[in-house]
């Protein structure tokens, strides 16, 4: 399904946005585990569409639909050539509603059971078999060991994952995706809605990335700005750096550029 | 090999125990073994009647290996209270295996059991080997307890009862009280005969 | 109104009771696990189906193969009662899934439509016994006191009408003396068998008492209980210091 590109010289993978890359002087390095840190209103899950509309990708979308991120990029002109969307976000829709749908009427059951064939099959002496459900968090680690995964990986948002399973967990198969990927030399983007889930987790996740980009919205009078700033860049630390951004039709566009460091 | 001590002492079993309900025999430990033999030509004269042999003081195992098989006396059930307990893990139609001579309310129930399976027309014998052991591993008092219930109960339902203390000299005061229980009691001595 | 009894065929059980349970009663087994509640349950269903009552037992904590398979060891368990449907054995946890129950905590209408069910089957196969093993695990999946009160109550209600005797399983800890998890069980139930153990000389004795029973004259005294291949059998217990 995918195409190994031959590697070249080049040490860097393009975020497919130029200015971010020349912000990181080239792009991100090859085998980096990326942390997006945002808060609601920058515009991060833009960010993130435009990074998987570039390139092989695949993206792990756990609150968007499959149908919503392509007419997103469609609406920006994006033509997302080589990308691959697995949609978290629909199968959990299906089950959560499957479930509701079951409890909402234990009355409308019972009065819809046919007695003598529950009966029958409570008595029938066979062990229960319940439909394999995938266990999401174990979907994720499966498919970064499968080693043909493509150059880019993204994970958006790890906030759904915090929800239904411990941190812990989270945390132990996040290194096997970083471990897999340092392997492969791809790129793995992984979101995260900044303040949702606690600062101790974000410092943990800050610790784990290679690389940090944190996305900021600062109210000025009655307009708001918006920064992006790259607050770890591991070996690199001359790349430190924050640019005020605006969101146009187009998608990210990086204003100015000031060096930190 | 034809003992006259054997020979004697089943002869007095066999007739004390005709007569009378319950009998207990007293005798020191360098006759039990000759005692026992007696019992076992007892059980064998008496083949048509059912027998109930509680052993607390050696194992099954230890019986067939004085008498050979066992299945020669099939009008007899064990009751083998201490091979369990002292790890001997052996199976046996012809024995049962309680886990501990502590649950001797077990006893009981394989009792009533056993005899409630017998034929109406078999007299019912319940031979306890003994008193004694049954000392070692209760408390007196609750020794005396079960034996009062297992007597009452043999009497009630017509059954003999041979129980065995074997004791050197002066007899411990709990056995003394338990013994003057039964309608008959015969000490073995070494004079006897 | 006079009422028949129901033998458990549990000899001494029985005469303890002055012949057998008063039918449509309701009877709380407690014991720890392990402690001979399902065995005691199935020897009352098995009892009733040689004598031609229908019964059914309701598990919750085992599973079917599992449940049948250790029946088999025990001789008083015969496989053609349940073939032929005098016994019908019912995994719950297949009617939970059927009435979409598969949440921990059950609403008041999920509760009912439980509840409901349990009825039907009850009236459908015309049971003159019924065990539900274990309560515990039933009312743990109802929210408050009042929810588990309700169920037992109107379950009992409903069977007592029927002439149908109840034995509801509850699972205490072990070495404790009370008689439900959830304290409330023991006084909707019309009778409770605690099923415990004592020590003696370094051994474990079971032991059976009749802790409760409404409106039969009865005992207290403690029996020792054996498990055996025969079932469960029992003589009264010798005191113990």
């Amino acid at each position: 399904m995918y195409e190994w590109i031959e590697r070249d010289e080049v040490d860097f993978i393009s975020t497919g946005i130029d200015k971010l890359d020349s912000l990181l002087e080239g792009g991100i390095p090859k085998g980096f585990f990326t942390l997006i840190l945002g808060v609601p209103g920058s515009g991060f899950e833009i960010l993130i569409k435009q990074i998987a509309s570039n390139g092989n990708t695949l993206l792990f979308s756990t609150c968007e639909t499959e149908e919503e991120i392509m007419s997103t990029m469609k609406r920006f002109g994006w033509n997302p050539e080589n990308l691959e969307i697995v949609d978290i976000a629909s199968e959990y829709a299906k089950r959560t509603l499957l479930v509701h749908g079951k409890r909402s009427s234990s009355y409308q059951r019972r009065i819809d059971l046919d007695l003598k064939e529950l009966i029958a099959e409570c008595s029938g002496g066979k062990p229960i078999e319940r439909g394999e459900e995938e266990d999401f968090l174990n979907m994720l680690s499966k498919r970064f060991t499968d080693s043909r995964i493509p150059e880019k990986t993204i994970v958006h948002s790890l906030d759904f994952f915090l929800d239904q399973y411990q941190q812990s967990e989270i945390i132990k198969t996040l290194h096997i995706m970083k471990m897999s990927n340092m392997k492969k030399k791809g790129a793995v983007f992984v979101s995260l809605t900044k303040g949702v889930c606690g600062e101790l987790f974000e410092r943990k996740m800050e610790s784990i990335a290679d690389c940090v980009l944190e996305l900021e919205v600062i109210r000025k009078g009655t307009s708001f700005d918006r920064y992006l700033a790259v607050k770890k860049m591991k070996n690199y630390a001359r790349k430190i750096g924050i640019a005020r951004y605006i969101i146009d039709e187009s998608g990210f566009v990086l204003e100015t550029v000031e060096r930190i460091l | 090999m034809v003992s006259t001590l054997v020979e004697g002492l089943k002869e007095r079993v066999l007739t004390s125990i005709s007569m009378y309900q319950s009998v207990c025999v007293v005798l020191p430990g360098t006759n039990y073994q000759d005692l026992i033999q007696a019992l076992f030509n007892c059980m064998r004269e008496k083949h048509t009647d059912q027998w109930v042999y509680i052993t607390v003081t050696r194992p099954f195992d230890n019986f067939v290996k004085m008498f050979g098989d066992l299945s020669r006396y099939p009008n007899v059930v064990f009751i083998d209270c201490i091979s369990r307990s002292s790890g001997i893990m052996k199976r046996d139609d012809q024995c049962i295996y309680i886990e501990s001579p502590t649950m001797l309310e077990r006893i009981t129930m394989e009792i009533k059991h056993i005899f409630r399976n017998a034929s109406e027309d078999m007299e019912k014998f319940i031979v306890l080997d003994s008193l004694t052991s049954l000392m070692i591993y209760n408390d007196p008092t609750l020794v005396i307890e079960f034996f009062y219930q297992l007597l009452n109960r043999a009497r009630s339902e017509d059954i003999h009862m041979l129980s065995l203390v074997v004791e050197e000299g002066e007899l411990d005061r709990h056995i003394n009280k338990l013994i003057y229980l039964n309608d008959k009691i015969i000490k073995v001595r070494d004079t006897f005969i | 109104m006079t009422f028949g009894v129901c033998e458990t065929g549990i000899e001494e059980l029985d005469a303890q009771m002055g012949g057998g349970f008063p039918v449509g009663s309701t009877i709380l087994i407690v014991g720890s696990s392990g402690s001979g509640k399902t065995t005691l349950c199935m020897q009352f269903l098995v009892n009733g189906a040689k004598k031609g009552e229908k019964g059914v037992f309701f598990t919750i904590t085992e599973p079917l193969f599992k449940l049948t398979s250790n029946l088999e060891k025990f001789e008083f368990f015969d496989r053609s009662l349940v073939d032929d449907g005098t016994i019908t054995i019912i995994d719950l946890r297949i009617i939970f899934e059927r009435l979409g129950l598969d949440a921990e905590k059950y609403t008041v209408e999920d509760t009912n439509a439980l509840l409901g069910v349990i009825k039907d089957i009850a009236k459908e196969l015309n049971v003159k016994r019924l065990v539900i093993d274990s309560i515990t695990a039933l009312c743990y999946r109802l929210q408050s006191k009042e929810m588990i009160r309700d169920f037992i109550f109107k379950l009992g209600t409903f069977l007592a009408a029927k002439e149908c005797t109840t034995f509801l399983t509850s699972e205490i800890p072990p070495k404790t003396f009370i008689f439900s998890q959830y304290g409330i069980e023991e006084f909707i139930a019309d009778g409770i068998i605690f099923l415990g153990e004592v020590e003696r000389g370094g051994d474990l004795i079971r032991t059976l008492q009749i802790v409760k029973m409404r409106g039969v004259d009865h005992s207290r005294i403690k029996y020792a209980m054996s498990i055996t291949s025969r079932g469960i059998e029992l003589a009264p217990l010798l005191k113990t210091r």
